[in-house]
């Protein structure tokens, strides 16, 4: 009976397709079926249950855009992932280049300190942030007090303040990943490259920018990438430390889905369904230009 | 040679700063976490160490479920991440050494759901769970991520460098394919396995705006959403940061522990 394993062996048969099944069957009904169906519930209106009634074709869509409620979301949700992604970026590459110099002791322990954040899940960075920038008590107000006599801005009641808010718990939640990510690839970078540039005398903060900062590109390309995505996503950080508020000046595109299928109100599936369907979009897009660029540099 | 000094020393305080500002939240939670409500008021950021005390964590530990929260969480987490390893074993298994009609698709179909943010499928998803009768519950929570894409990435790329030569071996010796997985394939690849677990892990206990959305009776919610509950309903005294700090425990010392392991995780992401 052996002879013929070498033949079974190339025809394949179901073993191959048994073995996929359990990670197919779950990706189809959690990931491709309700991909399809907010793609259906968006181009309909719903009854007072959410169910869909009627085809309305793009009407919800129009609606991101000229409801001044959406577009505001949509507004809020752009100018905290920008904001959030260039500050942890910023600061983690500074980090990381100020580690790559830094002698062991220190370094290593400044390098621990550094990656706390990572260690945080959303609700945890939140509850802190929730924590630090609450009114009178909080702990940056009372900072604030201490030394100016003066409370320091509302963090929880000016929108402009809330949104900052917003915008600093993420970097912060966000660097401890990004730095991560940065030194992984900073161990990896040909030290040969490195050597030589020191012995031509370049000085550190030539080499950093000449050849450290150009060799980090594709991996900066990935931790912006991934940030941005993360940022165009961000709801516990809203939910926790904001409600949203005040008014609806930090109400992002996943807190709005929320209190539109799920909030006190009436059900607003269809229109929920397009915010989801205009984040899903947004992030292939984004994902499947970082997979053409990455492809370009190598 | 004054000016190499006063450049090092710069680099220094830069850094210094840097950590400082970084740690600073973390270095409240940790003061603020064991001082009794009278200092926290007072606002003493450095701590008395004669006033220290556990009140916080008990509190916060009785004030929502906490401590069963606590283990519907880790529930989730053996649950998911071991659902996950199985499941992307057997798939990048499949994706990696025996030759099938649909490979290809199937490839194609796991790895395109990378880009779709889980945000955005959560609505039918409740549908889905709702349907089956299994909303508020534990299981509830891990289903739909029984399966996810990265680990089966990871666990692809450990196996491409099992050698064929040796799989098809085994196979002429007559073993099954699961023998196969399990006795060659599986702990030549025990790191990148261990690499895989711990992120399935952390994504597993960290989640949050699935859980939310599929608990409603607090014995059912993971310890993110009782958390999150905590700090809407107390002001931000001690207790916030104790439950801040009880629920930041389990990860922290993962990561540090872990530390090699995740950034292997992320190494592999990034070629």
């Amino acid at each position: 009976m052996r002879g013929n394993v070498p033949h079974r062996r190339w025809s394949g048969g179901p073993a191959g397709l048994l073995l996929c099944l359990p990670c197919l069957v779950v990706l189809a009904v959690f990931g491709y079926w309700p991909t399809l169906r907010t793609a259906y519930l968006s181009l309909h209106s719903t009854d007072l249950f959410g169910r869909p009634t009627r085809f309305v074709g793009g009407a919800n869509f129009a609606a991101l855009v000229t409801d001044p409620t959406l577009r505001q979301v949509l507004v809020t949700t752009l100018v905290v992932a920008a904001l959030s992604t260039a500050l942890a970026t910023g600061a983690a590459l500074a980090a990381a280049l100020l580690l790559r110099t830094a002698t062991p002791p220190g370094g290593r322990i400044a390098s621990l300190v550094l990656s706390l954040p990572f260690a945080y899940s959303t609700a945890a960075a939140s509850a802190t942030f929730a924590a630090l920038f609450s009114p009178a008590v909080g702990v940056i107000a009372r900072l604030c007090t201490s030394f100016t006599g003066d409370p320091g801005p509302g963090w929880l009641t000016s929108p402009f303040w809330a949104v900052a808010a917003i915008v600093i718990a993420t970097a912060w939640y966000e660097f401890g990943f990004t730095l991560l990510v940065l030194l992984a690839a900073l161990s990896r970078l040909d030290r040969e490259v490195l050597e030589a540039a020191a012995l031509d005398g370049a000085g550190e903060l030539r080499t950093a920018w000449a050849v450290v900062v150009p060799a980090l590109r594709p991996s900066l390309l990935f931790v912006i990438v991934t940030q941005t995505v993360t940022g165009l996503q961000i709801f516990t950080q809203v939910q926790v430390i904001t409600k949203g508020g005040p008014g609806d000046a930090t109400h992002t595109i996943v807190y709005e889905l929320y209190k539109r299928a799920f909030g006190e109100g009436l059900p607003q599936y269809g229109i929920a369904s397009s915010l989801a369907l205009l984040l899903l979009v947004a992030v292939v897009a984004i994902t499947a230009a970082q997979f053409r660029l990455t492809r370009s540099w190598t | 040679m004054t000016a190499v000094t006063a450049g090092r020393a710069l680099r220094w305080v830069a850094l210094l700063v840097l950590c400082a500002v970084v740690a600073f939240p973390t270095y409240v939670t940790l003061a603020t976490a064991f001082l009794p409500p009278r200092d926290v008021a007072a606002g003493a950021l450095l701590p008395d160490p004669s006033h220290l005390t556990l009140d916080n964590v008990t509190n916060a530990l009785d004030a929502v479920p906490l401590l069963h929260q606590y283990l519907v969480s880790a529930a989730v987490v053996v649950v998911q991440a071991g659902a996950q390893l199985v499941t992307a074993s057997l798939a990048a298994y499949a994706l990696v050494f025996p030759p099938w009609r649909g490979r290809r698709t199937a490839f194609a179909l796991i790895f395109a759901t990378l880009a779709v943010p889980g945000e955005s499928v959560v609505l039918p998803n409740v549908e889905t769970v709702s349907a089956l009768g299994l909303r508020d519950t534990v299981l509830a929570v891990a289903l739909p991520y029984l399966c996810v894409a990265y680990p089966v990435f990871l666990l692809r790329q450990a196996f491409s460098t099992f050698p064929r030569e040796v799989w098809e071996a085994t196979r002429l010796d007559g073993a099954g394919h699961l023998t196969c997985l399990a006795r060659f394939v599986v702990p030549i690849a025990a790191p990148q396995l261990v690499t895989a677990g711990l992120w399935s892990a952390l994504a597993a206990w960290n989640g949050y705006f699935w859980p939310l959305l599929i608990t409603d009776s607090t014995e059912h919610r993971t310890v993110q959403v009782g958390l999150a509950q905590l700090v809407a309903g107390e002001p931000p005294t001690g207790v916030v940061y104790a439950g801040t700090l009880v629920v930041l425990l389990p990860t922290l010392v993962l990561v540090l522990l872990g530390h090699r392991f995740l950034v292997r995780g992320l190494a592999a992401r990034l070629t």
